[in-house]
């Protein structure tokens, strides 16, 4: 019911009529189904990973938004360089190209429970939504296998080291294909 | 009196344009953890729905540093203009389509002959997984002009290339996805009330 505070009047009678009837337990209707149908189709993924340091907060984040929407950022003042930001739209056949990328890594099944924490040298944080399963990872950085082998979760590490690294390939690709001009 | 249960609940959020500006509005605002600014998650009768996600992370339990928000809500992100209509959008010196379903032992070669007959092939990226060494199963062309890219993919998609089928549509639209699963029911709205006889 708190959920209805920040609606219209107009929409909160409808509100709690709505959270009544789900509430007692009467058969789904189509309309229940489809919003069933998709809280499960919802897909999100975010990927940081920075640090702050002698060049200021350097880091690198990019945003698959269920709208489409790729959002991607790069900063560091390194030199004196600035903010680098790009978005795009992407086509379904995209978000659903990084869902099977995501999928058959099951990183959703992984827990970063055991995982190093972020410390000074940096940190990496990676929030998915896939269905009806929400994940939000966050550790320190990784330099190389040897820390993902001595870590206490040398398994799972391993798979968000590599997830991280198709899907930076993916974004790569897909913002320098869309931006970049070639040389001659 | 089901049915007039069935009437009086009609709220659809997607078809109500208040609500879709309300997500406009959103849509600069960062989702983040714990959820996301999804537009099903506004719906009121959506609380048993959004209990049933399942949450796992330290990022759910820590605090979020306050640039968390701020980094990805900027409005100044550069973006290609578009021509204003929908559909695919072209990229910065011409037309991107995505293949999926390559081939882990595909070869570049094997991608050029396939979509070179429809055109120049300006640029050819086939990722490899970072794990295996073998192709991930992506591949993104760039042509230069729109009709080679629409051949490309009309006559393409569906068919088979060293054994697997692929799919190939375009990569970039000029508008966000408008999701067709959400818009049950009638097409239009109607604020009169529902003959009841």
């Amino acid at each position: 019911m708190q959920r209805c505070s920040q609606i219209s009047i107009a929409k909160e009678t409808k509100c709690i009529i709505g959270a009544a009837i789900a509430f007692a337990n009467q058969p789904v209707r189509v309309r229940d189904a489809n919003m069933a149908t998709a809280a499960e189709d919802e897909f999100y993924l975010r990927y940081y990973v920075g640090h702050k340091g002698k060049f200021g907060h350097e880091f690198l984040e990019f945003e698959f938004r269920p709208d489409g929407k790729l959002r991607y950022a790069n900063n560091s003042n390194y030199k004196n360089d600035t903010m680098i930001r790009k978005e795009v739209f992407l086509t379904p056949a995209v978000l659903k190209e990084c869902r099977r990328i995501i999928s058959e890594s099951e990183i959703m099944k992984e827990d970063d429970a055991n995982w190093p924490e972020p410390d000074r040298v940096g940190r990496q944080e990676l929030e998915i939504v896939m269905g009806n399963e929400h994940i939000s990872f966050t550790t320190s950085k990784i330099g190389s296998l040897v820390d993902v082998q001595s870590s206490k979760d040398p398994e799972g590490l391993r798979i968000f080291y590599y997830l991280v690294q198709d899907l930076k390939c993916f974004v790569f690709s897909l913002i320098s294909l869309h931006f970049k001009i070639k040389p001659i | 009196m089901a049915n007039a249960d069935a009437e009086a609940v009609d709220f659809e959020p997607e078809e109500d344009d208040l609500m879709d500006e309300d997500g406009a509005v959103d849509v600069d605002a960062s989702p983040r953890a714990p959820l996301p600014k999804l537009k099903s998650a506004i719906t009121g009768g959506s609380s048993s729905l959004s209990a049933a996600r399942k949450t796992k992370g330290r990022g759910f339990r820590e605090e979020a540093d306050a640039d968390r928000q701020t980094r990805l809500a900027s409005r100044d992100f550069d973006s290609l203009g578009s021509d204003g209509g929908p559909g695919p959008q072209r990229s910065i010196e011409g037309w991107i389509i995505l293949v999926t379903g390559v081939h882990e032992e595909a070869q570049e070669d094997d991608l050029q002959n396939a979509f070179g007959d429809f055109g120049e092939i300006k640029n050819l990226h086939l990722n490899l997984d970072r794990r295996t060494g073998f192709v991930k199963g992506y591949a993104l062309i760039e042509y230069e002009k729109f009709e080679e890219a629409q051949n490309a993919i009309a006559a393409m998609n569906g068919t088979e290339l060293l054994t697997q089928i692929i799919n190939v549509d375009w990569a970039f639209i000029n508008g966000p996805i408008r999701r067709k699963n959400m818009r049950s029911g009638r097409a239009h709205r109607s604020r009169s009330p529902r003959r009841r006889y």
